[in-house]
């Protein structure tokens, strides 16, 4: 099972959830490259969203390289190739966005110990791929 | 007593009878088509508005059984009995309102998921189509053998309509057949590609793929049914023969139907855990008029689960409906006009 979560009552936008749920596919290998995505119709139905909210997501996730768009074929995983670069502002963006989303949960009550073990799995998962 | 009234009072009996568990037959996390914790249906408020629910319909029924028995008046005693049920649906609809559970608003969806096909294939679907086609070519080729009058109608006792063969009536039959056809396998194919899915995961998905497996298996089987009565009409085979053919038809939909109940709506007998957020059917309750129709401009879906009562039902708010009642009418208009 490789499982999309989206949750309508996020402020964050549905297309954005969709782009960010199936990066996190991808970065963790539970999508591998020639895996297909369900047709933009199909993911729209089931979670009740327009057509062009799933099309827009999965236009966002061909531009970062990680799908394949075919008129016939419908969405594919392609291998992707990231250059292992060290770039100051990606990795400024990062430790800043990183702080952001810490801050904001912590101001939204969830425990201290409990965003360090996130962290801590996250940074795990990352050493061990 | 006529031999109508005889079949039609128990008939309007089982009607009620149906009425009668239908609120029993829906998802566990919907009550009288509002979204409801899993448990509330045990509580005591949810027994007393189940309770007057079911004393209307009963009330309704009772009183139209009484027309038809002693006036005859079958059509006043449908209507006493349908604004019965319907006044019930509404009233206990909005009881259960004030009881209304905020459905989880997380939406689930295994991208895994296989797409559903149509069983045996679209040419197992577009086979009675086909065979009317067929039938129609070898009419062209052999006017001569049609019989100079046929059967378009038939009831209890048999043929109870004809007409006069004649180009007009002959293809316009077999294109009205053909229409009902082509609707019965569209609407197989809808099921599979255009209604929503409530369970993409565990064996909520399961059972509700089995679900609607068994409509659109239902839906072909019907359309393989309908499209005899071209060959009945023109061949004239001998009245054992359509009796079989009725009583046949009967049988598949009353099996098909008592297995669609067993399972209940959307296969969800026992698939949601007590205490848990209600699921529900991923549509807002607000988009539900009086618990029967679905209004959701948003929703990109033209089927979705019924909340009351046993399989789909079309969303109002997609334009793409309209052009479906559209098409709906047209069959019966063309019959009128055709076969005159």
């Amino acid at each position: 099972m490789i499982i999309l979560r989206v949750d309508l009552k996020s402020p964050a936008p549905v297309y954005r959830q969709i782009v960010d749920a199936v990066r996190i596919l991808l970065v963790n290998g539970d999508l591998s490259p020639g895996d297909a995505l369900p047709p933009v119709r199909r993911l729209a139905l089931d979670l009740g969203v327009h057509f062009n909210t799933v099309a827009e997501a999965y236009r966002t996730l061909e531009e970062e390289g990680w799908l394949e768009i075919g008129r016939r074929s419908g969405a594919r995983v392609v291998s992707r190739t990231v250059e292992n670069r060290c770039d100051p502002q990606t990795g400024e963006a990062f430790e800043r966005r990183l702080r952001e989303m810490v801050a904001e949960v912590q101001a939204r009550g969830l425990p201290r110990d409990r965003i360090a073990r996130e962290l801590r799995l996250l940074a795990k998962t990352l050493e061990r791929s | 007593m006529s031999t109508e009234t005889m079949l039609f009072v128990p008939l309007l009996i089982l009607i009620g009878g149906l009425f009668h568990i239908m609120p029993g037959l829906t998802r566990p996390d919907l009550f009288f088509a509002v979204t409801v914790a899993p448990e509330f249906r045990r509580s005591s408020a949810a027994r007393r508005i189940l309770g007057r629910y079911r004393a209307i319909v009963w009330i309704a029924t009772l009183i139209a059984s009484g027309l038809a028995l002693a006036a005859g008046m079958a059509v006043a005693a449908v209507l006493l009995q349908a604004i019965g049920y319907l006044w019930g649906l509404v009233s206990a609809n909005r009881a259960v309102r004030a009881y209304a559970a905020a459905p989880s608003s997380v939406l689930e969806v295994d991208l895994a998921t296989p797409q559903e096909r149509l069983p045996g294939g679209l040419l197992v679907a577009a086979l009675p189509v086909l065979s009317l086609v067929a039938l129609g070519l070898w009419v062209g080729f052999h006017w001569d053998r049609l019989p100079r009058r046929f059967p378009v109608h038939w009831g209890i006792d048999g043929a109870d309509r004809w007409v006069n063969t004649t180009p007009a009536t002959v293809f316009g039959f077999l294109a009205v057949q053909a229409f009902v056809c082509l609707l019965l396998a569209g609407l197989a194919w809808g099921l599979l590609n255009w209604s929503r899915r409530i369970s993409t995961t565990g064996a909520g998905a399961a059972a509700e793929r089995h679900f609607r497996r068994r409509i659109v298996q239902l839906s072909i089987v019907c359309e393989y049914f309908l499209a005899c009565p071209a060959w009945f009409a023109l061949f004239q085979p001998a009245a054992a023969a359509m009796n079989a053919w009725g009583l046949a038809l009967a049988a598949a939909i009353v099996a098909f139907t008592v297995s669609l109940m067993r399972g209940g709506q959307g296969g969800s007998n026992a698939t949601v855990t007590a205490g848990t957020a209600p699921v529900g059917d991923h549509t807002p309750d607000a988009c539900w008029k009086w618990g029967l129709v679905y209004v959701n401009p948003a929703d990109p879906s033209i089927l979705v689960e019924k909340r009351f009562g046993i399989g789909y039902t079309l969303n109002f708010g997609n334009r793409w409906t309209w052009v479906v009642l559209a098409l709906l009418l047209v069959a019966p208009a063309a019959g009128l006009i055709l076969l005159r």
